[in-house]
């Protein structure tokens, strides 16, 4: 297995190379064996016997990620779903991509995207599965910004991989939960710890994330709005991600952790509800599309809300049902893409408006297209598959525990949504093949696809055909083992063409079909209700709004502090500082008084440290830069007689030396320096400065007391005074401690000297440098 | 073999010094630089092999025995940071010939580099409180040259605000340095660390913890004592963007861990529980700083400070996954932040801007350079398989097991927005019609693009290959959680 889901990559590292071939040999034609390989291996195990499969293999254990792939039945599925429409599309593409185009960039994210794909539905770990998960994504948006230069596929793929990454992250939020709640990675064994996992205070939690996940990526309503957006890709790409495979994860996702959720309540009622919205809004919205491709997304929405929602329901019959829609999808949707992808090939445009009477030069695709699109309509003829699973989303819906106002309401919403599925897909139909030409209003002339584009199409709506006549065929060999994996249940269903004409299904079935065909036919006259609803709202906008807000409002958070003023940043940082520093000194009790060690002050200490203090205050006020610095000098030389005082004779020469460098330098610089300007800040802002000095200042000295009133050990340096002529073999125990005991210290302050020459040195060169330009 | 601790101090101190002998000639000057950062990476590289397997180097250099003399302290957080430091310095070391610096060279641009290098070290391997303050001054003044390098106006008005307010957070180190002293008479960490246990982190000594923690958060630029860095680090030349953003603020974060896991780790209900709040305003603020532009330096810039909020919210969660997470995204984040400005360094060099909006169909002319972008773009997002995720995993984790859910949801959402900010380079940029800057003349690459991919090839190795790694990660990680086996070591009890 690990080589299925690996080989796609590995070939897409060669496609670069074989791409160079691509003016005699198409790529696709390299490509197409990938999938066609994959989908031939995986079919073997389709049988009446067949059993779940595991293969592992470490990669990182210490984190608990490994590669284990898990085949069951669902995944089985999904695997034949991805590699055989894979094997389709990729057909398709070699008539459908010119030569002209980037070949290699597109089958390089095709084949990425293959890997993804089939690593999420085999992968039984969860981080592993959130790897492959994001990795869908990423060639989601590659794949939609295919045709960059147009404007609207860098929209469309900056929005879809912004709302699915935004899915796949929070859905990352719930494994790390599920992990630390049960402590295993793999989803079989969490499978097996359902007790755990509900027991816990964090399971809403985990539902929560895990569904945005899900609802996300399968574009369940209301972050549906990517799909429509995500049509700018090239056709194929929207036949195999955006409607058979990718967006279909998501319900994979629901599948797979149905057995762990599915006896809590909010799973039920959640999942239900958001895919029965979703199925009624899809289907409204889509009838109102222009643009073919449009209408399918909107139907693939609804067709998805549709699926959901019966994983939702969780009944056997819903699930069966859910499990054979799945497959019933891929073949009707999946063929109705390439057929507007032919449409839009040979007639050079996608739009509704412009189209019509095609059946006469197209008959071929015609043909494909009335299966197709009576199929989704769920029309009940014995050889179409989607009426099938209609009917048994009907019988599913009516079966459910009719306690609560949603159990109730389900069904008439389900019929609501049937009926516009209805009413699109004759308007797709009838739209585009028949009625009134308009061969003028085409870019190019309309005639029939070449047979190579054919033959995907054609092997699907003989899918269409093949379930239809025989709706049990790969029942017990097959959707059987897809079912149980998700709710346990053996049993066998029976899909029957005819249940009676009391069965309520049925009579459900002819409303959705009469009131259909009123609904298509009189559709001009009722349009004006989409001014109502939606009107001019709309989950875009939403979106937009988000998006164009974030950079406005970013930027006027930003520019509101990072004002590049100095003042400002200071005051910022000193003002935060004070503030906590004050509240944990606070809390910490951390304030202390003690008189213990204190030393007599004499009467000249007192006398400096008050000229200090004036001079310091003095400063500020000075309107002159020399006056400012002279009187700043004074609490320099204040701080040199300290010294003295204290019989630090050698410090305080430094300290005399360096004040009156300082001055000096000053003075020398001022000569070059703009004079001081009065200061124009307003009296609030002065206040505010005046707050955050002093109370800084208060600070400080705060600390600096209660940590000379908090010595509580003996400090080293009596070892430097023991040991400074023993070892040292120096009288001077300052100079002992600078050139021996701390000499590293010294060492690189030495150094710091000596950058600091070089910087100043630089910098007068640049400046020379500058001039002689 | 004590001695090795002391070398990745030395050996860039040496070729600094004698790199300014030959300032005049570049050639002579490129050729030492390669040579000597090789030199430094091989002996880092055997450092942390040596340490891994034999265990912490301990260096009481001139011989003062601890408590008294300055230590050196080669664990294996300090190893691995060297390694990861000498990894960097010899990427920039071979892009800074193609780097456009020019003239720049010849105003002592590789001797500042390697005292950079060595300050950087130094703080990493120092277990001396007040010796820390040294290197970080050291690092600091390098950092000063090399900002002010050949600088305009602008580059200049940025640089004083750099150096006032990095001048300020220095004085007030000392002073914090010289209360701690007062408390417990000794700047030895780990003499600092026993004796704080020793009467419980009692009265004063929180609010001097909180004092370091505000000097370090300033360095580090958490929220909100960032003001000074966006700006200042865009203004000098990519090269010296990328060892900022890969080096300085790292110093600053690790000596956030290095003090809070070893010394002030009593009253956790009041630090470290601040720093998740922290954490959490650092990764919303600075990734809003991010999105705020379209310069694409600023937006790398910016960037920077999400990060530093992941890496401390590690810190504050002080629990195994925390700490491991935040010492693997902390390499992760050093690593991916250098390649980022190496790479908006050469974008803005062929498109002749900085401004995205001038931008656009780059990818017809650079493509390799566009796909280096968008794989760097993922990595930084945190998206596996690659070295962010690891840490990211580790730490949303930790945060989950300690029951810190806003955090995650602030921590997921800003990842998504990291994305968004970082690929938004790629769509404007890079996306688009081949007519947009066809008139722009093609520039080469040479030279510019092979340490970038040295660099990003180690981030994938990092995440793909964790297996490897992360085990180191996680021993150190138990280790910083038992302080006691870090004061035993240096004390030798």
């Amino acid at each position: 297995m690990i080589l299925a889901v690996l080989v796609p990559l590995l070939i897409a590292c060669f496609i670069p190379a074989l791409s160079k071939l691509k003016a005699k040999i198409h790529t696709g034609i390299f490509v197409f064996f990938v999938p066609f390989i994959i989908f031939l291996y995986f079919v073997q195990f389709v049988g009446n016997d067949f059993s779940p499969q595991i293969e592992q293999y470490s990669w990182i254990p210490s984190l608990g990620i490994n590669l284990d792939f898990y085949l069951d039945g669902l995944s089985l599925l999904f695997v034949l779903l991805i590699s055989g429409i894979g094997s389709l599309v990729v057909l398709y593409s070699i008539y459908y991509l010119h030569k002209s185009e980037r070949l290699g960039h597109f089958y390089v994210y095709l084949l990425m995207f293959m890997s993804a794909m089939l690593g999420v539905v085999l992968s039984d770990n969860i981080f592993v599965l959130y790897t492959f998960w994001e990795l869908t994504s990423i060639s989601s948006f590659l794949l939609i910004g295919y045709w960059h230069f147009k404007e609207r596929s860098r929209y469309g793929a900056l929005k879809s991989m912004l709302i699915t990454v935004f899915g796949g992250l929070s859905m990352l939020g719930g494994f790390i939960l599920l992990y630390v709640v049960t402590g295993t990675t793999s989803i079989q064994e969490m499978i097996s710890q359902v007790d755990v996992i509900l027991d816990s205070n964090y399971l809403p939690l985990i539902l929560g994330f895990i569904l945005l996940g899900a609802f996300t990526k399968s574009a369940q309503f209301p972050f549906h709005i990517w799909l429509p957006d995500a049509m700018e890709a090239p056709t194929p790409v929207s036949a195999y991600l955006h409607s058979a495979t990718m967006v279909k994860a998501g319900i994979f996702l629901i599948a797979r952790f149905s057995p762990i959720f599915s006896s809590y309540e909010w799973f039920f009622l959640i999942v239900s509800i958001v895919g029965i919205i979703t199925l009624c809004w899809g289907s409204y919205m889509s009838v109102r599309q222009t643009d073919l491709k449009a209408i399918l997304a909107f139907s693939t929405i609804s067709q998805l809300g549709m699926i959901m929602a019966m994983l939702g329901f969780g009944t056997t019959i819903a699930v069966f049902a859910a499990v054979f829609h799945i497959l019933n999808h891929a073949t009707f949707k999946g063929s109705l893409f390439m057929i507007a992808g032919i449409v839009d090939h040979e007639t050079g445009t996608r739009d509704i408006r412009k189209l019509g009477g095609l059946a006469t030069f197209m008959p071929i695709t015609a043909t494909l297209a009335i299966f197709a699109t009576f199929s989704m309509a769920g029309v009940p003829l014995p050889f179409l598959n989607g009426f099938y699973s209609k009917e048994l989303f009907f019988d599913a819906g009516i079966q459910l525990d009719n306690s609560g106002f949603w159990s109730q309401a389900i069904p008439y919403l389900a019929v609501l949504g049937s009926i516009f599925t209805f009413v699109y897909s004759m308007y797709l139909f009838f739209g585009t093949f028949t009625g009134k030409k308009h061969l003028e209003q085409l870019p190019k002339k309309p005639h029939e696809a070449p047979f190579g584009m054919l033959v995907s199409p054609i092997i699907l709506v003989l899918g269409v055909i093949l379930i239809g006549l025989l709706p049990n065929m790969a029942n017990a060999p097959f959707l059987q083992h897809a079912a149980e994996a998700i709710n346990g249940d053996t049993e066998f269903y029976k899909v029957k063409f005819w249940h009676g004409w009391d069965s309520p299904a049925f009579r459900m079935s002819l409303v959705v079909v009469t009131l259909g065909i009123i609904l298509f036919v009189t559709r001009k006259r009722w349009q004006a209700v989409y001014q109502v609803l939606p009107g001019k709202a709309s989950f875009n906008k939403v979106y937009d709004a988000i998006v164009a807000n974030m950079d406005s409002v970013s930027r006027s958070v930003t520019n509101f502090y990072m004002t590049g003023s100095l003042k400002t940043y200071m005051s910022l940082i000193l003002g935060t500082t004070l503030v906590v520093s004050f509240f944990v000194m606070f809390v910490s009790n951390g304030f202390t008084v003690s008189t213990d060690q204190l030393a007599d002050i004499s009467f000249i200490e007192i006398a400096v440290v008050l000229i200090m203090i004036i001079a310091a205050i003095g400063t500020i006020y000075m309107n002159h830069n020399v006056a400012a610095v002279l009187v700043l000098g004074v609490v320099g030389f204040g701080v040199a007689i300290l010294f003295v005082i204290y019989r630090a004779p050698d410090i305080a020469l430094t300290q005399l030396v360096i004040e009156t460098v300082s001055v000096a330098l000053f003075l020398l610089c001022f000569y070059h320096l703009p004079k001081l300007r009065k200061s124009t800040d307003s009296a609030k802002t002065k206040t505010m400065n005046a707050i955050i000095s002093i109370g800084f200042g208060a600070l400080i000295t705060m600390v600096a007391i209660s940590a000379h009133s908090s010595r509580w050990f003996e400090s080293i340096s009596d070892y430097f005074v023991e040991n400074s002529y023993k070892l040292g073999g120096g009288d001077n125990i300052v100079n002992v401690i600078l050139v021996d005991m701390r000499g590293l210290d010294t060492l690189f302050e030495i150094a710091v000297l000596g950058i600091a020459a070089l910087a100043i040195f630089g910098l007068i060169k640049n400046k020379k440098n500058k001039e002689a330009e | 073999m004590s001695n090795l601790a002391v070398l990745p101090i030395i050996i860039p101190l040496i070729s600094a010094v004698i790199l300014i002998f030959f300032n005049q000639k570049v050639k002579v000057s490129r050729a030492l630089s390669k040579l000597f950062s090789l030199i430094s990476l091989g002996t880092s590289s055997y450092i942390t092999w040596y340490v891994f397997t034999n265990g912490t180097i301990i260096l009481e250099t001139g011989d003062w025995l601890a408590p008294y003399g300055i230590i050196l302290v080669m664990d294996g957080l300090a190893a691995i940071l060297v390694l990861t430091t000498n990894i960097i310095a010899v990427a920039c070391a071979f892009y800074a010939p193609n780097a456009g610096l020019e003239k720049r060279e010849t105003f002592y641009f590789y001797p500042f580099f390697f005292f950079l290098i060595t300050g950087v070290s130094g703080a990493f391997i120092t277990g001396d409180l007040f010796n820390l303050f040294v290197f970080f001054e050291v690092l600091l003044m390098a950092s000063y040259g090399l900002i002010v390098l050949g600088g305009g106006k602008v580059q200049l008005r940025e640089s004083l605000k750099y150096l006032l307010i990095n001048l300020f957070s220095s004085m007030l180190f000392v002073t914090a340095v010289a209360f701690l002293y007062a408390v417990v008479g000794t700047v030895n960490m780990a003499q600092i660390a026993q004796r704080v246990q020793e009467v419980e982190q009692q009265g004063i000594l929180t609010t001097i913890g909180i004092l370091l923690f505000f000097v370090f958060a300033t360095k580090a630029a958490l929220f909100p004592l960032y003001y000074w860095l966006p700006k200042s680090y865009i203004v000098p030349n990519p090269v010296i963007s990328a060892l900022f953003g890969a080096l300085l603020t790292k110093v600053g974060i690790y000596s956030i861990l290095r003090v809070f896991t070893l010394i002030f780790v009593h009253k956790t209900d009041m630090t470290h529980e601040m720093f998740i709040w922290i954490a959490g305003l650092s990764m919303i603020f600075g990734v809003i700083g991010a999105l705020s532009t379209s310069n694409i330096k600023l937006i790398i810039a910016y960037n920077i400070i999400p990060a530093i909020g992941f890496i401390i919210l590690g810190i504050g969660l002080l629990n195994q996954d925390g700490i491991s997470g935040s010492i693997y995204y902390l390499i992760n984040d050093m690593i991916i932040k250098s390649v980022l400005f190496l790479l908006v360094g050469v974008i803005a060099y062929v498109a002749g801007t900085s401004d995205l909006r001038k931008m656009g169909g780059l990818i017809h002319y650079y493509p390799f350079l566009g796909w280096l972008l968008f794989v760097s773009a993922l990595v930084l997002a945190g998206l596996p398989p690659f070295s962010g995720f690891i840490g990211k995993l580790l730490l949303l984790k930790g945060a989950f097991e300690q029951g810190e859910i806003a955090i995650v949801i602030i921590g997921l959402i800003t990842s998504l927005l990291i994305l968004y900010s970082v690929v938004k380079i790629f769509i404007n940029g890079f996306w688009g019609d081949k007519e947009t800057m066809a008139e722009l003349p093609k520039k080469s690459t040479k030279g510019l693009l092979a340490p970038v991919v040295g660099l990003l090839a180690l981030s994938v190795i990092l995440g793909v290959g964790a297996e490897f790694f992360y085990p180191h990660i996680e021993s150190i990680a138990t280790y910083l959680l038992d302080p006691e086996i870090y004061i035993d070591s240096v004390l030798k009890e």
